[in-house]
């Protein structure tokens, strides 16, 4: 029960914003419910298959564009924008996308937000074992990804939890002062509290009872997906010239049965 | 009313308005109510109660304000503070000290809840700090060599610009990102004032020559292409009434007339520019005895020309039919000479 208050609560902050914005559910008529198996069947009646075909491939690449700023898609959105007509036969064409993404991209859409219905999309595909050829033959990464990367390093080395002040400090001396315009990051802490939370890769809960108000800085729900825990705690090993596994109870955590870490009921906290 | 105020914590509970207004009700009523035993004394006296209750706000803001020093292992403050408050709790009276109190409790559990999560760190722990100066390294972080590399605070030394790349690129490895949808030559939404300015500023002064140029040249233009023709077609029907004036008995066979054997194309111009001819009347095709084609210029005195029933026909030459047209005829020569360069 607890994880689901601390999911609403990471959530208010962030999506405060979203709670008032008129398009939150708002379709002009019903919230949408998933159709009965028998309202599908009748729809598809109405439509020819390629028709239907052809609504999933806009649905597809829907996802594909908001996926580009990797903020998770609403299935209200899509089923208000795109859908339209087609909201009775929602399942099948589900189903196709899902399909589509699988086999033809090799991505998996992941459901992070069962209550709200938002989805974001992952890659199937590990990355490949060595770093990538740096430009020109490689794509550029980009560097926020490093930022990413040592924020949640950090906070995994710490079990999960850290207060804001420890990123902050530690992000000082890496040159990266929240308080300071940075050459290539900019606005440090909106990027960090703002960008980064809004894309599930952190959560930034507040702490109860502080006066004044902390915050601590948890792993979000693409982090848990996206990210592989053992290949942090590889890095690690290679930075600090340790074995990963002096490092046992992260190590445990790290190479836990896939079972143990879901994105909507993380059992780490 | 005294003894339910004095000792009635119920009443005070719901009046907490009257309990804050210090002093003089209290002290009031206990004049009135109670003799005075010390202990009761003690209990209403509003100076002693103030004291109680700022001591636990004090604690409260020694727990919030030292954080850090009361989570750090090495020393046991949060346990002093507990027993502080035990100590405090003896004097309680009042419910609003024992507000202070339950939220001090509040505020130190929350605090031994983070001082148990630290006390799982079996094997190596890990220091965020040593962590920093590592990836300063890995992040090619260039420590200059001074006299002072005692200092610790890594200002030392210079990062090269790609020293967040670096990270990111080795990070990459460990995420699962879905690559991002991009269209391949990129989209159409490059910005577009910068072109549009360009462009019409080139457009301007190209335009500006075109208008200068373009009296003169249009009229050139204008002549080579529309009156090139009617000049080709003139010249042909200059050649097909000088040839029929030659000799006016022998039909000139269409074939022989436009057949250029050095040039194909020439030959398909001549037969497009003899259609003219055909079209405006002004030569007329008919078969021979042997049912070959000719052509001959029409004479300007037969009126009945122009009401003559005009048939159509669509003639077509391939390279094929016209080298076996020219073995067939013998046709050595051109009869329509070919014009000079001007028209190349």
């Amino acid at each position: 029960m607890t994880q689901r208050k601390r999911l609403s609560n990471s959530q208010t902050p962030s999506q405060s914003k979203r709670r008032s914005d008129p398009l939150e559910e708002d379709d002009g008529d019903m919230p949408f419910t998933q159709p009965s198996t028998s309202q599908v069947q009748r729809g598809l009646e109405k439509f020819t298959n390629s028709q239907v075909d052809q609504k999933a491939a806009e649905v597809l690449q829907y996802i594909l564009v908001k996926d580009q700023k990797k903020i998770p898609v609403r299935r209200a959105d899509l089923v208000k924008n795109v859908l339209k007509d087609y909201r009775n036969v929602y399942p099948e064409i589900f189903k196709r996308v899902v399909q589509t993404l699988d086999q033809v991209f090799g991505f998996k859409l992941l459901e992070i937000d069962t209550k709200n219905h938002l989805y974001i999309l992952i890659n199937k595909l590990e990355p490949s074992e060595e770093a990538p050829p740096p430009p020109p033959l490689g794509a550029p990464s980009s560097p926020k990804m490093g930022l990413l990367f040592v924020i949640l390093s950090v906070i995994f080395m710490k079990r999960g939890v850290v207060k804001e002040s420890l990123i902050w400090n530690t992000l000082k001396k890496l040159r990266v002062d929240p308080g300071e315009k940075h050459a290539l990051f900019g606005d440090v802490k909106r990027l960090v509290t703002d960008e980064f939370v809004r894309q599930r890769y952190l959560e930034y809960v507040r702490v109860p009872h502080t006066e004044p108000i902390e915050y601590e800085f948890r792993w979000g729900q693409r982090a848990d997906a996206e990210v592989s825990k053992a290949k942090i705690l590889e890095f690690m090993g290679e930075l600090h010239e340790q074995e990963p596994q002096t490092w046992s109870q992260q190590y445990r955590e790290a190479h836990a049965p896939p079972g143990a870490s879901q994105p909507s009921t993380s059992q780490q906290r | 009313m005294r003894k339910s105020k004095g000792a009635g914590e119920d009443t005070s509970r719901h009046n907490g308005s009257t309990v804050r207004r210090r002093g003089d009700r209290n002290s009031e009523g206990d004049h009135d109510g109670f003799g005075s035993g010390s202990l009761q004394d003690d209990d209403n006296d509003p100076a002693t109660r103030r004291e109680i209750r700022s001591k636990y706000r004090d604690l409260i803001n020694s727990v919030q304000q030292n954080r850090e020093d009361m989570l750090s292992p090495s020393n046991n403050k949060l346990t002093e503070v507990l027993e502080e408050a035990n100590k405090l709790f003896k004097d309680v009276r009042q419910p609003r000290e024992a507000a202070l109190d339950a939220q001090l409790l509040v505020v130190a559990t929350d605090l031994g809840k983070e001082k148990a999560s630290q006390l799982f760190a079996e094997g190596s722990s890990f220091n965020p700090a040593a962590f920093a100066v590592h990836l300063l390294s890995f992040m090619g972080l260039n420590r200059l060599e001074n006299g002072d590399n005692e200092e610790e605070n890594g200002e030392e030394g210079y990062l090269p610009n790609d020293a967040w790349d670096r990270v990111a690129r080795r990070a990459e490895c460990c995420f699962r990102t879905a690559p991002t949808f991009h269209y391949m030559m990129g989209s159409f939404h490059a910005e577009p004032p910068p072109p549009k300015q360009k462009i019409e500023r080139q457009r301007k002064a190209t335009n500006k020559e075109e208008k200068r140029i373009m009296p003169t040249q249009l009229k050139k233009m204008e002549e080579s292409h529309q009156e090139a023709t009617e000049k080709e077609v003139e010249r042909i029907l200059g050649y097909l009434k000088s040839y029929y004036q030659d000799d006016p008995s022998t039909p000139i066979s269409y074939y022989e007339f436009v057949i250029d054997p050095n040039s194909f194309s020439r030959t398909v111009e001549n037969m497009f520019h003899a259609s003219f001819l055909i079209r405006d009347g002004l030569a007329r095709m008919y078969l021979d005895d042997d049912k070959l084609p000719c052509i001959a210029p029409v004479e300007e005195e037969m009126e009945g020309a122009a009401t003559t029933s005009r048939h159509q026909c669509v003639t077509s030459i391939s390279m094929k039919t016209w080298r076996v047209l020219i073995d067939a005829f013998e046709i050595r020569d051109t009869m329509i000479q070919p014009l000079n360069t001007q028209n190349e």
